[in-house]
């Protein structure tokens, strides 16, 4: 099913969590909403679901608008950040409950939703935990728990707030492949909200990147990362150079500046403050010997190790690629 | 290895030395002995003085019917009083915890309002408001009602004193939990009854309980604000505790503590209750 957001804003108070926000997902696509804390990613997914009313605009599914419909019609399979699951329920009643308070002609038999339940608890690969209770669970597993329960009423839209985010590092990076592997299976619209800019880029098709209730730029991985539209983007997505000039400021990534031992033809002197080696890259941090700026630079370790530079040699940078954005965008840029 | 073996002797010595805990044991000791004086001798007491005159005195002061009725009277004034005061409970915590609407914080203090008024004061209220020189006290007596000093007088004062119970026990518990689990509930297709019945309610049980007892006890062992509106006419608006003081002040010691014994056992019960819901509740959560 495809999802319109049509000229969307929503205020809490004072407060201005969405502003006149349209975007367009297309049936079987796997959509990021990335942005910082309280940019208004997780109300636009809330919005999406039915859980908050927009203030103005609209939300059509498939063409239809929502705004007649009550919550539980909407067919939208919610993960909550900490999961949710009911905590008084075993995890088969949890993953059934969809099915269980349906009304009598459309609710399934005992065998039918035992059949469903287990299934679904197959696919999310935790069948063996059917008795247990939420809180013997792991936050990994309970994630997992709390997919199949919002699968299980067979949603035209799956909706991921933070799905990662209380987990730790290496639970997060299997649950992200699985989760995309899933996708790819069931070719469900999904719409997930992340703060993890690798995360977004990973597992989505098209990353959504939202800032201070405004939707800084819509595009592949590949665009927004190699091209942002915005200083914003530049700046939220990986690391990012800020280099004053005549009328604005030049955006260069660290990996796009090469280094020399000795000077080129535009290139820049700098001294070498420190080298911090990362497994197979090396972060160079370099003061500018004309400004003083400080500036970061990094590149593959094999490369440092040919060049022979150590802390407080001299080394010629030039930006392999930037971007320049005038003054008053990127005036906009510090104020975020 | 004699480095090694040296501190031993040392240790053994200070073992050996280990001072008295001193502190600890006079806490205890103070506390003990505070509860002794105000909790277990009083109590004792009351059970002492109840048997002194034999177990058939007792027994007689119980079945005697003016006592007999005031226990009717108390019996039914609870079961009208913590049904309705549950079912209040549940609805003003749900909303409370639940939903967001104008005037929350003023709900949350009118709750509250009869833990912070007296008692008496409370059964004032309806003395002005229903007795005969009352607010509606003309038109009640045109319609031949009667409210005060009748038993839907002493009802009224002991939903009154008692609203609080539950809902105090409710709301933090829910607002503790959160919405979550409910719009789970609904973006799963559950209407208002399902998620009533099947997530909230399961989720506070072990509170709720906690609530309807304390809720009871209460009702049960009322006496200020039941005491303005009763009018003290025995066998029929006279409560146990009521009974009680009446019997008290006629010098008819047996029998006032051995009703009061009663209400005693009930703060027993009420107590193994309460610890009893406590330790499932603390197995539940853990």
């Amino acid at each position: 099913m495809s999802i319109q957001v049509a000229n969307v804003s929503k205020r809490f108070g004072t407060f201005e969590a969405l502003h006149d926000v349209s975007l367009d997902i297309a049936p079987g696509e796997l959509v990021a909403l990335l942005g910082p804390s309280g940019s208004g990613k997780t109300t636009l997914l809330r919005v999406i679901a039915g859980l908050e009313v927009p203030d103005a605009g609209r939300i059509l599914f498939d063409g239809d608008d929502t705004a007649g419909k009550r919550v539980q019609e909407r067919e939208v399979g919610f993960v909550f950040q900490h999961y949710a699951l009911f905590r008084h329920m075993t995890i088969f009643e949890n993953v059934a409950f969809g099915l269980r308070v349906r009304p009598r002609t459309l609710r399934p038999s005992e065998p039918e939703i035992t059949r469903r339940v287990l299934r679904l608890l197959k696919l999310v690969q935790l069948d063996w935990l059917a008795d247990r209770y939420p809180h013997q669970l792991s936050g990994g597993q309970r994630q997992r728990i709390a997919l199949a329960r919002a699968l299980a009423i067979e949603p035209k839209v799956l909706l991921l707030d933070e799905p990662f985010g209380a987990l730790d590092a290496k639970v997060r990076k299997e649950l992200r492949r699985w989760l995309r592997r899933l996708h790819d299976e069931i070719q469900l619209t999904s719409v997930f909200v992340t703060h993890d800019q690798e995360e977004a880029l990973e597992v989505a098709d098209r990353v959504v990147v939202v800032n201070h209730g405004r939707i800084e730029q819509v595009g592949t991985p590949e665009e927004v990362y190699d091209h942002p539209a915005t200083p914003f983007v530049y700046e939220f997505l990986g690391n990012v150079n800020v280099i004053e000039s005549e009328g604005g400021r030049d955006y260069v990534r660290p990996h796009e500046i090469e280094v020399t031992a000795g000077p080129e033809s535009g290139s820049l002197a700098a001294l070498v403050d420190h080298a911090i080696k990362i497994g197979p890259v090396v972060r160079l941090e370099v003061s500018r010997r004309d400004t003083g700026e400080n500036l970061e630079v990094e590149l593959p370790r094999d490369r440092f190790d040919r060049l022979g530079v150590e802390t407080g040699t001299v080394v010629w940078l030039r930006p392999r690629r930037s971007r320049f954005f005038p003054q008053s965008a990127s005036q906009e840029a510090k104020i975020a | 290895m004699a480095t090694i073996a040296s501190p031993a002797p040392l240790v053994r010595a200070t073992a050996r030395r280990k001072p008295v805990p001193w502190v600890p044991i006079a806490l205890v000791g103070m506390a003990l002995a505070y509860l002794s004086l105000f909790l277990f001798v009083p109590l004792f007491a009351v059970f002492f003085e109840a048997l002194k005159k034999g177990w058939g005195v007792y027994v007689a002061a119980i079945r005697e019917p003016d006592a007999w009725s005031a226990i009717k009277l108390t019996l039914l004034a609870a079961t009208i009083a913590v049904p309705l005061n549950l079912v209040f409970g549940v609805a003003a915590a749900w909303a409370i915890a639940k939903f967001d609407f104008g005037g929350k914080s003023l709900l949350i203090t009118l709750i509250d309002l009869p833990f912070s008024v007296s008692p008496v004061i409370s059964g004032l209220i309806y003395v002005l408001m229903f007795g005969l020189q009352g607010w509606f006290g003309p038109w009640l007596a045109e319609h031949d009602l009667k409210v005060v000093f009748a038993v839907p007088g002493i009802v009224l004062a002991t939903v009154f004193v008692t609203f609080p119970f539950v809902a105090r026990e409710l709301i933090p518990l829910m607002q503790a939990q959160g919405r979550e689990e409910e719009e789970a509930a609904v973006l799963l297709g559950a209407n208002a009854w399902h998620l009533l019945w099947r997530v909230t309610l399961p989720n506070v049980k072990w509170g709720l309980l906690y609530g309807v007892i304390l809720c009871n006890a209460r009702a049960m062992g009322e006496f200020g604000a039941v005491s303005v509106v009763s009018g003290h006419v025995r066998g029929y608006t006279n409560t146990l505790p009521l009974h009680i003081e009446i019997l008290y002040n006629e010098y008819n010691f047996a029998a006032a503590f051995a009703c009061a014994s009663l209400l005693a056992l009930l703060a027993l019960v009420t107590l193994v209750l309460k610890s009893l819901v406590e330790s499932r509740q603390a197995k539940e959560s853990s």
